[in-house]
């Protein structure tokens, strides 16, 4: 039986469109912080959104989705996983757009917003799972800024965003820049004290 | 104490989604603009969508091709949502081949003189006259230029076009199809394209990784404050899109270069 972390959809209760919540979590609880993050807000909030699946490929969350019987056909997932695996993108899933690399870091927010502007739900979320599968490929300096323009450019549209990472492998410039741009932090991560 | 009255020139709204910002308005109303890029970088979905969104607000618009046929242009511009055939049907949007034009005043040839040069420039002005064209776009003058050998005549073509169309209130996009988009690189294949348009849009890309992003910059625009910014763009069914183009990812270091 899959259980979802009550405490979360208590947190969301709190936050607005226009906020930005930093989610923590750790290696082995990913999953589960995710699907108790997006339940709530699709569920509870009737929300729409956005998914930008950069550390697995978009089919794979909506199966893990589907397995413990949540609908995710309503959500629109920007996969930047697949392209880079031969036939990784022969799917027939009409909600999964592709993108080629997650170093077209623009390609993902320009395709994020034009799904928003043909989206049919007045609430929309956009979540970013994960900074740290953005950090493999795009340098520090230009992450932290990346984080920057899309909290701000969602807020400023009143589209809540959601950025999932886990802290104590994210590089620490892009960390303290989140903790610093995020107006909420739900923190189900790993705390690891070298 | 009152403000200072500040002179604004009218606009030609583009209606192209985050160009109108970057203009601050838009186009000065009667400019010529020219939008130079690189192969695939968008510029004649750009051009059309101009067209269009002029059309949408009941505007009469031209558009001379000489790069490919109208009806393989048209096909190419249905997928996109914002375009309707009856934008065509009901003269809003008038697309017509060079080639065809050519053959009506008698130019098939493979150079012009200065008085074909006159006869061409004429053709066009009529035609906008006649219809009442407010946009007009020409694909490419480079391919146009082509047919006219000599650097004078290509800059008396250009200028007294533009001054003529501008003259009619006609707000035109010259593309001019460059190899490279890079700092250094001329905007024009002619070199002089540049020096006669009122503004410069430029297009190509930036490679990142072995990955090629499209960018558009306004490098230049008289009679209008104007971002410098390279824009990240992206071709969708809605039309164009832009953000500003991140900072740390354009720069001329060993990870990422300017230009294709």
């Amino acid at each position: 039986m899959f259980e979802l972390d009550q405490r979360i959809s208590e947190q969301l209760t709190e936050v607005s469109l226009n906020s930005s919540v930093q989610v923590r979590c750790g290696n082995s609880n990913a999953f589960m912080v995710t699907a108790s993050t997006m339940i709530p807000l699709m569920q509870m909030f009737e929300m729409g959104g956005v998914y930008i699946c950069a550390t697995r490929g978009a089919v794979e969350i909506i199966e893990a989705f589907e397995a413990i019987g949540v609908d995710v056909s309503n959500i629109e997932f920007v996969d930047l996983v697949s392209s880079g695996i031969l036939g990784g993108t022969d799917v027939d899933r009409p909600n999964i757009t592709f993108i080629d690399s997650p170093i077209m870091l623009e390609s993902v927010l320009l395709r994020t917003l034009y799904i928003l502007r043909i989206s049919n739900s007045e609430r929309n979320f956009v979540l970013i799972d994960s900074v740290n599968a953005l950090a493999i490929y795009n340098e520090e300096r230009m992450l932290a800024e990346y984080l920057h323009t899309f909290i701000n450019t969602f807020r400023q549209r009143e589209v809540l965003s959601v950025i999932l990472n886990v802290p104590d492998q994210v590089p620490p410039m892009v960390l303290s820049n989140l903790d610093l741009y995020c107006t909420d932090l739900i923190d189900r991560g790993q705390v690891v004290i070298h | 104490m009152q403000p200072a009255t500040v002179y604004s020139r009218d606009r030609c709204i583009t209606g192209i989604h985050g160009m109108d910002e970057i203009l601050r308005g838009g186009i000065p109303y009667g400019s010529t603009v020219l939008a130079a890029g690189t192969c695939g970088s968008g510029k004649t979905t750009l051009a059309m969508e101009f067209l269009v969104r002029g059309a949408l607000a009941g505007e009469a618009c031209a558009h001379f091709t000489a790069t490919e046929p109208s009806v393989k242009l048209l096909e190419n511009i249905r997928q996109y949502a914002f375009f309707d055939m009856n934008m065509i049907d009901s003269g809003l949007i008038n697309v017509f081949d060079m080639d065809v034009l050519y053959s009506w005043l008698g130019l098939d040839k493979a150079s012009f003189d200065l008085d074909d040069v006159h006869a061409l420039i004429k053709a066009i002005v009529d035609i906008v006259n006649t219809i009442g064209v407010t946009r007009l776009v020409i694909d490419s003058v480079t391919t146009l230029c082509y047919k006219i050998k000599s650097e004078q005549l290509i800059r008396d073509f250009l200028f007294t076009l533009g001054k003529k169309l501008a003259t009619l209130g006609c707000t035109t996009i010259l593309i001019s199809e460059i190899t490279s988009a890079t700092e250094n690189a001329h905007w024009s294949s002619f070199g002089v394209e540049e020096a006669i348009a009122d503004g410069i849009i430029v297009m190509g890309d930036v490679e990142r990784m072995g990955h090629l992003l499209r960018f558009l910059q306004v490098v230049k625009m008289r009679g209008t404050s104007h971002s410098r910014a390279k824009h990240a763009i992206e071709l969708t069914p809605l039309g164009v899109m832009l953000t500003p183009m991140l900072k740390w990812g354009a720069v001329n270091d060993k990870t990422s270069r300017w230009g294709s």
